[in-house]
């Protein structure tokens, strides 16, 4: 097929003026469009409502575990809040409570865009995100009163775990049969990645659980599992996300169908059969078979091909558009987004080479890595989609230019710095580690000030989350701008938009 | 792309490939081994944990241990791990055949944990801190060298003489494992020890005498009561971020007499005169847990390292330990 009959072609109304001809065809599409719209509003409202709620109490979970980690007797006294049960607690409150619901209600809404079909009985898919919340809130209270399992990114206990799989289910399977009842032939960029995502996820989480908890494995196994599972839940569940809906979003803004099909669709599948080959070479020199780690470290050096696949039709199609930037809220937190996938991949592959890793593993240059692809990749992405979205299910448009700004460059501002400190950090303590004349306490001191820097790179975030927090409140409460064009950033050079449309 | 069915197909089957690549294959290599016995049956490694230990596991997962440290030596061509007396061979996988969860760990905000019970002490050296060393630790050095090995005499009376002079200087020497690597080194009636015992026993019994600021031996059971109840006073001068866990404590008034178990705290922690401070049977079972982490044992797999021995110079201990016997010397 070629990249003109993608589906979606013609772009939004509201943003480009349309020719005379196209007007009736355009019109039914806008009706068909508004239906749809409205039947995913209360349940995409919802998980983006209780994704922010969990985005504001993991960013308050965050601060205490930056700050305790240099200043260690801050509420060290009650063992609910003690350094070891804060941290788990902020990521899996970020995992899976931000990140998940977040990107489950964009995947939501684009599908139901894409198959062109509406969101059939909504109010049920609202149980599933209430099931969901309830098995967060299950097992991040497990966590903090110290029923944690103790491995990484599944320390929710199997009675948490198991609310969430229900809950995930029910989602799944509205996603499911929107893709059964979808209309015309074509199955979109985006949908595969969604489609991938949607199907990844139960897989590599029911087949973690099952060999961690059903039929346990034996010994360094463990550590094993737990990493291919935060890998591919980092990989398949998350980026897929993340990429599928830079794929629509990109071209959707510029009004302009992406550049390549083919490149895409090369992109598509080697990312997904190498990155969900990666991971392995975080246990480097471990206890563990060297071929396992080789072939991981092989597979971060192939990712190079959906990287540079990705990037370059991102590139491609926003050739000659950049300008536009300047204007549009969920172009450049996208844009953002797809370039922080890049760096991400270039830094995976960088961590993951053997010399490197002698002096980065055991480090806090680990951190910088999650960071990297879980904020300034795909949660700026998610943060764009609710900048396109929430207006279409709100009928309003955001109130404050200023305000988006601001959440942009304290995001953008803060992920760099935190990246940047805890990527120097790491380095410099992974340096006195490997160096055995130096005693064990250095490598500890000579991080402490990259650590204090973090902290203050929080901040910024924080700021960044009450922020738009506070600007989601007001559209959900029916307090945005009633007007029929968008937001945009700097609304003074609309007229320059449309010229250059 | 108008194959659902091939779209289906492929991301089933890019899972099913990672899947079996990454976790099944490696499960049946590595995932079934048996402990590892001699000839005749006996000496048996590893060997499963006592219940306290079992119990201890648990504390260790839910209050975030696993963070900060590791439990994993690297080889000796990777990494530092065994310049830093961290073991003395490789990990592999049979050390870690009954461990559930196994805590490998992925970070180093604090040291490696995989021998920290091996670490520790001896039982009766534990047991029967050298009175001479306790009261009047500067009166002699040669008082206080009673039953452990010249080695360990050797290597503790200077330090011990110096922190007499000055406190400070004594604080910072004692975290150090080899608290004076150079006696040790010149001392030849050492007996030479076989390589298998050497590296581990040497600092260990080097730290048995006990700190004369009332600090119990370095890894003791004592110890790691103190140090989880304040790091911070009792690693003085260093600036770990270790959070305390006072919470695994319980602080009450001493009725009768002082429980055997309570903490000796000295200084700005002292409860006061009447009050006592003892750990609760969770942080009992926490430092069952860790000194029953060992992974010492030779396995036909992973063979001691044998520049292991002691190497002074490159010891970490080198640098500190230096301090106390310049200021001895003024």
């Amino acid at each position: 097929m070629n990249p003109s009959e993608v589906p979606f072609t013609p772009p939004d109304p509201a943003e480009v003026t349309t020719t005379d001809s196209e007007v009736t065809t355009l019109d039914v599409e806008q009706v068909e469009r508004a239906l749809i719209d409205a039947s995913t509003r209360i349940p995409v409202l919802f998980f983006y409502g209780s994704a922010i709620v969990w985005l504001l109490l993991g960013t308050l979970l965050a601060g205490l575990t930056s700050w305790k980690l240099h200043a260690p007797d801050l509420l060290a006294d009650c063992s609910w809040i003690t350094w070891g049960r804060v941290r788990p607690a902020h990521m899996n409150v970020m995992v899976y409570g931000w990140a998940s619901m977040a990107g489950i209600g964009t995947a939501i809404w684009l599908m139901a865009r894409l198959c062109r079909t509406t969101l059939r009985h909504p109010l049920l898919l609202i149980t599933g995100g209430a099931f969901w919340n309830l098995g967060v809130l299950l097992g991040v209270g497990a966590i903090i009163v110290g029923d944690s399992t103790g491995y990484e990114w599944l320390e929710f206990p199997p009675y948490a775990s198991i609310v969430l799989f229900v809950a995930y289910s029910l989602v799944v399977s509205w996603a499911m049969l929107m893709f059964r009842f979808r209309r015309g032939e074509n199955i979109y960029i985006t949908q595969w990645y969604l489609l991938g995502a949607f199907l990844w996820f139960p897989w590599v989480y029911g087949a973690t659980q099952i060999m961690l908890f059903a039929v346990p494995v034996q010994g360094v196994m463990q550590a094993a599992v737990t990493w291919w599972f935060g890998n591919n839940l980092m990989f398949l569940w998350f980026g897929a996300i993340g990429l599928g809906t830079a794929y629509y979003m990109i071209p959707k803004v510029i009004g302009r169908p992406v550049y390549s099909y083919h490149l895409a669709a090369i992109g598509f599948w080697t990312y997904a059969l190498f990155a969900s080959w990666t991971g392995m070479q975080r246990l480097v020199d471990g206890p563990f078979p060297a071929w396992m780690i080789t072939a991981s470290i092989a597979a971060s050096i192939l990712t190079l091909i959906p990287v540079a696949t990705v990037g370059l039709n991102h590139h491609m199609t926003m050739q000659g558009y950049f300008g536009l930037l300047r204007y549009s809220p969920t172009l450049r937190f996208t844009v953002f987004g797809a370039f922080a996938y890049t760096v991400f991949s270039l830094m995976g592959i960088f961590l993951s080479l053997r010399s490197i890793a002698g002096y980065v593993h055991f480090s806090e240059a680990s951190i910088a890595y999650s960071h990297i692809g879980l904020y300034a990749f795909f949660t700026m992405i998610i943060f764009g989609s609710m900048y396109y979205i929430v207006p279409r299910l709100v009928g309003r448009e955001w109130r404050y230019a200023t305000l988006i700004k601001l959440h942009f460059w304290s995001s953008a501002y803060g992920v760099g710095l935190m990246v940047l400190m805890l990527f120097l950090g790491g380095i410099a303590q992974g340096n006195s580690m490997h160096d055995p004349t130096l005693q064990f306490t250095e490598a500890t001191d000579s991080v402490l000030p990259y650590l204090r820097g973090r902290s203050v790179s929080g901040m910024l975030l924080t700021i960044a989350h009450f922020i738009f927090a506070f600007h989601f409140g007001l559209m959900l409460f029916g307090l945005g701008r009633s007007a029929s064009v968008p937001t945009f950033l700097n609304p003074k050079e609309e007229e320059a938009v449309k010229e250059h449309i | 792309m108008k194959g659902v069915t091939g779209l289906f197909l492929g991301i089933f089957g890019t899972f099913a490939f990672s899947w079996t690549g990454l976790t099944l294959i490696p499960n049946w290599q590595i995932g079934h081994l048996d402990p590892q016995a001699d000839e005749e049956g006996t000496d048996i490694y590893p060997q499963p944990k006592s219940g306290m230990a079992q119990r201890g596991r648990k504390i260790y997962a839910a209050n975030g241990c696993v963070y900060c440290h590791s439990q994993q030596v690297r080889a000796d061509y990777a990494a530092s791990d065994i310049d830093r007396k961290w073991g003395t061979r490789r990990s592999a996988p049979r050390d870690y055949i009954f461990e559930r969860p196994a805590f490998l760990g992925k970070m180093r905000l604090g040291p490696d944990l995989s021998n920290i019970g091996k670490r520790a002490p001896s039982e009766e050296e534990n047991a029967s801190p050298s009175p001479a060393a306790s009261t009047s630790p500067g009166a002699s050095p040669a008082a206080n060298t009673p039953a452990s090995s010249p080695n360990a005499s050797a290597a503790s009376s200077p330090a011990a003489a110096a922190a007499s002079a000055s406190p400070a200087a004594s604080a910072n020497a004692s975290p150090a494992p080899a608290s004076s690597p150079a006696p040790a080194n010149s001392s030849p009636p050492a007996t030479s020890p076989s390589p298998a015992t050497s590296p581990a026993s040497s600092p260990a019994t080097a730290e048995a005498t006990p700190n004369p600021n009332g600090i119990p031996p370095q890894y003791s059971a004592a110890w790691h009561h103190l140090h989880l109840y304040s790091p911070r006073s009792v690693l003085a001068g260093s600036s770990s971020n270790m959070p305390a866990y006072k919470f695994l404590y319980e602080k009450r008034r001493i009725s009768g007499e002082r429980s055997a178990d309570a903490l000796k705290l000295t200084g700005a922690e002292n409860p006061g005169e009447d009050w006592e401070v003892v750990p609760s049977y969770d942080a009992k079972c926490l430092v069952a847990y860790l000194m029953s982490l060992d992974q010492s044992h030779e396995l036909k797999e992973a063979k001691l390292t044998s520049g292991a021995a002691p190497a002074p110079s490159a010891s970490p201990a080198a640098s500190p330990a230096a301090a106390p016997l310049k200021e001895e010397k003024k």
